[in-house]
Order: structure tokens, then sequence, then C-alpha cells
């Protein structure tokens, strides 16, 4: 399973890079996952929107690989933004704070 | 990974062993939580037991040295009425265990892991061996049932935990929902008002105060950043202690600036929880000591356009992400209601503006004689034209006799009412005092001490040039208050002479002197009477028209035998020139006599 193909979808609208298909985020596939959005940043892209209504799953680890996907997108002035993360994913993220660093929007 | 059998113990247990690899883990994880929702664990904690035992694993992986890669990992789950265990054995080198675990920085990627272990789970124990490192994870069960899934299933007790846990779940929602609906109903309900509210200072106040209340927060400062300036300055704030001086916003920020300026120029919130992330000397840690809250900074469009904090004591409220989400939603709309704002009260002030100008104008038209008197043997003509709709720039021309006339033409430093009420009182005092004007030195003398006061009030000075002609003697006496020279051609049009007698502009010193110049007035002698903005006259090319250029046109003139009117319409076709499609950017008088 490691370094296993992300099976998640990337659109670009605008200036806003939206990855959906998010089905879980843990240190087997974080990196992976980090790695398949910086390639698809391009230069004309600042904001990452990441749909987590299908994630069930986050650890420490995927949220490492948000924090620098923030990062990424804080060095082009832009953001990150959630969006919909179920239950147990927003319970992760109030308990880290992690609410604090990205916009958590339901839609 | 192998699945061993579960050894009875007190309750049901588990075992397994996986290999150490990352992969690995999630599989294991899906047994264990098969086994826990097995022992009648809900949803909610087997996916906190899920989430400290991936921890737990996922740490024991990447602490494993090459070397010891090929030992296994072992799990050991054990779940009975009242606590679920969950026990991980290692071989790496283990690492130094502290009784107290914090968050690392918000931007740090790694080093959440053991808080989450600690936070998931009530107990945790880490044994740390020579060849094996075992870490104990026990919780209480968030509520006792039966561990025989025999008696499971449709019992009372079975209900009431799942009832419990969709209790759990419908109070997140609701609390979300009414979130969402507050700041809704708000947004609509101000929106309604602010259209109709005279005050607008009132209406951000409310809309802030319901925030407080719809998040649970103790109060709130709202900075605004007028548009073109670099300082943050307090617009609202919930209580009188908190309407701070304003802070300047620097070039670059440092860890030391105030934490508003800091979520200012960074374009991102900054939280001060635990209080101790406000600096000692912000001027919110001095205002509210020991505060926890954010700093929003708010944006219309791309612009920031102020900050919004808010703050409560430490365990007063808990700004969840829902309420974050509010604080956001109400800061977008009060920037878009401020940002309208301020358009409506600029459109207001042009309107008023406008209408001072209009005023202005009107005044400054009625001071300009209609027909100008008529002497023997000379002519006179005169021209004013305001840049703006209103200048400072007039002339008069006051008969005092068949044979003498006093010619005057004056600059007002100022614009708009003030500058025209001062082109009123100074036309009105010379024309008071016309007795005076062959002596012109001594009424700009007597203009200066009677405006003085006044003028200086308002910082205002007005620059002024008198000429006494006396046809009869065929001599004119001048005096000027700072103004332009007078100029005045000589011999028939190929001599000149520039008339600059001394004195200072009116209402700069109460008992300022003016000298004055006897000129004989000579047969097709042309005068001149001017403001600066004729000489200032700029071409296309940015060349001005100047003292000498416009000496040499009065001297053609006098050549030529030009009557004034003929002259001033010379004049004007020659600034209108220059001028071509420019705005006029400078008042336009002059006066001509024709000898």
């Amino acid at each position: 399973m490691v370094g296993r193909h992300m099976s998640i979808r990337l659109e670009v609208h605008g200036d806003t890079l939206c990855v959906d298909g998010v089905k879980e985020l843990s240190a087997a596939n974080a990196n992976a996952f980090r790695d398949q959005i910086r390639v698809a940043l391009t230069n004309s892209l600042r904001n990452i929107e990441i749909d987590l209504s299908a994630a069930t799953f986050l650890d420490s680890c995927g949220l490492g690989a948000l924090i620098s996907l923030h990062k990424t997108a804080c060095g082009r002035s832009g953001l990150v933004r959630l969006i919909n993360p179920a239950a147990p994913v927003q319970q992760i993220l109030e308990l880290t704070r992690m609410h604090r660093i990205f916009e958590i929007v339901r839609a | 990974m192998s699945e061993l059998p579960a050894q009875p113990t007190r309750g049901s247990s588990l075992r397994l062993s996986l290999a150490c690899e990352l992969g690995e883990v999630r599989p294991a994880l899906s047994i264990v939580r098969a086994f826990l929702t097995d022992q009648g664990v809900g949803e909610r904690e087997a996916a906190q037991c899920q989430l400290a035992l991936a921890e737990a694993c996922n740490n024991a992986i990447q602490y494993a040295r090459s070397g010891e890669r090929h030992q296994p990992i072992g799990i050991v789950v054990t779940c009975d009425d009242t606590q679920i265990e969950l026990r991980t054995e290692d071989h790496t080198p283990g690492f130094e265990w502290r009784e107290s675990v914090t968050l690392p920085p918000p931007d740090s990627e790694g080093g959440r892991g053991l808080f989450l272990i600690r936070s998931l789970m009530g107990q945790v124990t880490y044994l740390r061996g020579p060849s094996a490192n075992c870490l104990v994870m026990r919780r209480r069960r968030d509520r006792a049932l039966p561990s025989s899934p025999r008696e499971r299933g449709g019992t009372v007790e079975e209900l009431q935990r799942r009832l419990e846990e969709e209790r759990h779940i419908v109070t997140a929602m609701a609390e979300e929902l009414s979130s969402c609906y507050e700041s809704l109903s708000a947004i609509f309900r101000y929106g309604a008002e602010s259209d109709r509210s005279a005050d607008f200072s009132e209406f951000p106040r409310r809309l802030l105060h319901d925030l407080l209340h719809i998040t649970g927060a103790e109060w709130y400062v709202m900075r605004l950043l007028p548009e073109g300036e670099s300082r943050l300055t307090v617009f609202a704030a919930s209580e009188p202690g908190l309407l701070l001086e304003p802070l300047v916003i620097p070039e670059s920020v440092d860890p030391a600036s105030p934490l508003e300026v800091i979520a200012a120029v960074r374009r991102q919130d900054a939280w001060f929880d635990p209080p101790g992330l406000l600096p000692p000397q912000d001027p919110l840690a001095l205002a509210r000591p020991g505060s926890i809250g954010l700093v929003h900074p708010v944006f219309f469009g791309e612009t920031v356009v102020g900050t919004l904090t808010v703050g409560s004591s430490p365990g007063k409220t808990s700004l969840t992400a829902a309420k974050v989400s509010v604080i956001h939603t109400f800061a977008d709309f009060l920037a878009i209601q401020l940002v309208n704002a301020r358009y409506r009260q600029e459109r207001l002030n042009g309107l008023l503006v406008g209408r001072e100008l209009e005023i202005a104008r009107h005044i400054q038209r009625s001071l300009l004689i209609k027909t100008l008197p008529q002497l023997p043997g000379v002519s006179l003509a005169g021209y004013c034209e305001s840049a703006r709709q209103v200048g400072g720039d007039f002339y008069d021309v006051i008969k005092l006799s068949d044979t003498s006339v006093l010619l005057m033409i004056s600059d007002v430093m100022g614009k708009g009412i003030p500058a025209a009420m001062f082109a009123v009182i100074l036309r009105c005092l010379v024309r008071a005092l016309r007795t005076q004007a062959p002596r012109p030195a001594r009424l700009l003398a007597q203009v200066n001490q009677l405006l003085f006061d006044e003028l200086s009030e308002v910082e205002m000075f007005i620059t002024a040039q008198l000429a006494f002609v006396d046809l009869a003697s065929r001599r004119m006496v001048v005096a000027s208050a700072g103004h332009c020279p007078l100029l005045i051609t000589t011999a028939g049009g190929t001599g000149y002479r520039v008339i600059s007698p001394e004195g200072m502009p009116l209402g700069v010193l109460v008992d300022a002197e003016y000298k004055e110049e006897t000129v004989p007035l000579e047969r097709d002698a042309r005068v001149l009477l001017y403001t600066d903005g004729i000489t200032d006259a700029e071409n296309a090319n940015g060349e001005v028209i100047g003292q000498e250029l416009l000496m040499e046109w009065l001297k053609q003139g006098s050549l030529d035998g030009r009557s004034a009117e003929q002259m001033r319409e010379d004049l004007v076709a020659e600034l209108r020139q220059c001028q071509g499609n420019q705005v006029l950017n400078d008042d336009q008088t002059f006066l001509i006599l024709a000898g």
C-alpha cells in the first residue's frame, strides 16, 4: 500500500486547485497525496480546495501533509480550504486546533 | 500480518502482529475497528481508539532503524465492560517519554502523534526496555455495556448507548446549524437595517454584540485600516477599556509586533490561545490580561480593510470551527457594509462640496464688476477665469472722479467659501476706504490691520495690488501687498518698466508697511495688472509664458495701438492656446489699461 496511487480527482477553477475523492489521509499515503497536489499546482494556482466529505480517516501524518500544502499556498498568498469534513475528521481538526489554520467550509 | 487467537482475559482480547511497514497499519486498524464494534463499542469511540492506535504504530515504524525492520509490531486490544486497553509492542530504540505533551507550533508539519494519543486515551504508559518497548493506552468506555456479544443486540442498554452516540452527533450538528442560522438571520436583519440606518456606527456595534452572544466570547475590538493609511484605528469595541490607541503598520513584522498588526500584515488569523501567545506588551494583553481568542484580518475583496479580535477568559468558551466560521462570515459581511457606507459618505461629501463650490462661485461672480467705468482718453478691459469652480482671484475698478480711477487686482490664498468670503470683504473694505485711494500704500496698511485677525485665524493671506490712476496729472501711484509686479510700457512701446513696490501680503504681519511708487502714464502706454496664473501658464511642451514674453506682447500692443479690449482678446486667445485640452490648474486674472 505504500506509495500506492491516490485515486483523487483534481480540477482547476480560476486560481484554485480543487481536490476531490480523498478517502483517507494517513501515514501510508500522506506524502504521496502532498506530492501529487504539489505537482499539479502550476504557477497560476494559489488556493487549494480539498473536499473531505468522503474522508473517513485522518491521522497526524495526514495533518502534516495538509499543513505542508497550507505553507505552499501561503507562499503564493493563497489558502487551503477544507470542504465538508465528516464528523470524525472535523473532531481531529478541532482537537489539534487546525481549524485555526485552515478555512473550513460547509457547502 | 497475522491474527493470533484472542486470549481470554477479563473481557475479550485481540492480538495482532504486523510487519514494520506503514502500509500494514491501516489493514490492522480495520481488524481492530471490527473487533471493537463487535464488542459493542460505539462509532465515535471506536474511531478515536483506531486513531490512537494508528499514531502508536506509525510512531513505532518511523522510529525503527533499518536493522530492526524485520521485527514485527505487536498489538493487543482488550475490551471489557468498563475499559478499552490498546497495547503496542515494538523493537525500536524507543524515545524519551514526557508526561505532558503539548501541541507543536501551528505550522509544524509533525509532532502531533503523542498529543493525539494523550488526548484520545485517558491513561497512557510507556515502558521502555532494552530490546522492546511497550505503549499501553487505556480509556474508560463511554458507557458500561455487557461484554458478551450474546447479551447485546436489541437490549435497552444497547439502544441507550446508540441513543447516546446519536445525541453526540445531533448536538454537534445542531450547534453548527444554529451558528449558520444565527449568522444568516443576523445578516439579513442587519442588511435591511443598514440601508435605513442614518447612523452607521451603531449598526456594526449591534452586529458585533450579537457575534459575542453567538460565539460565547466576552469581548471584541474592531479596527479599520482607512484607505491610503497605514494605521489600524479602533472603530468599535465591546467596552471603553478596549478603545485602544491606533497601531502603525510597519514595513515588516516580527513576533514582538502587536498581534493585530501581525494578522493584518500576514493576512491570516492570529490566535492567542493559550494566552502566552500574546506578547506581554501587546495592547490586547495589557487591556485584557490572560484572555484567549483570535484576531481575524477583515478583507474586502483582496484588500485588508481592518481586523476583528474576539476574546474571552480561558475556559469561558471554545472557539470551534463552526464558531470561527461565524466570525469569518460576520467579518466579511461587515466589511462589505463598511465599504458601502464609505462610498455613500463620499458621494454625500461630493454633493456637499459641489453645493459649496456653487455658492462660492456665485459669490465670486458677483464681485466682478459688470461694466468697467469709462474714462476720457483711456480704455480698460479685464478677464478672470477660475481653475476650479472657485478661485481666489478677482479684480475691481473703482471710479473716483471723471479723471481718476483705482485699479485693484487680488489673489486670496485658499479655496471654497472662505476664500470667496474674504474676497468680498476685501472688495468692500477697499471700496469703503476709497477716499484714501490717492495713497494706496496707506490704504493697504489699513486694510491689512482690519483683516489681520480674521485672516490669521484661518491661516489665510491675500496678495493685492492697487494702482491709483490720475489722468489729470497723467500719473499712477502703485502699491503692492506681495503681489506680482505691474507692467507698463514707456516711450511709445519701445521701453517698459516693472513696478513692484515693497509690501507683505495682507494677513501676514499686523503692522506691515507698504511702499508706493509713482509712475508717469505716457500717451500710448499699456498697463497690465495680473495674477501669477498668467505668467505661470504652461503650453503643451511645459513652457511658461513668463514675464518677459508678457512684456514683449504688451510693447507690441502699444506699438500697434491696440485697444484694451483687443489686447484682452489677444491674451485670452494666447492663454487658451497654451492650455490646449488640459484642465486649467491655476486661476488666470488680468486687467489692462490702454492710455
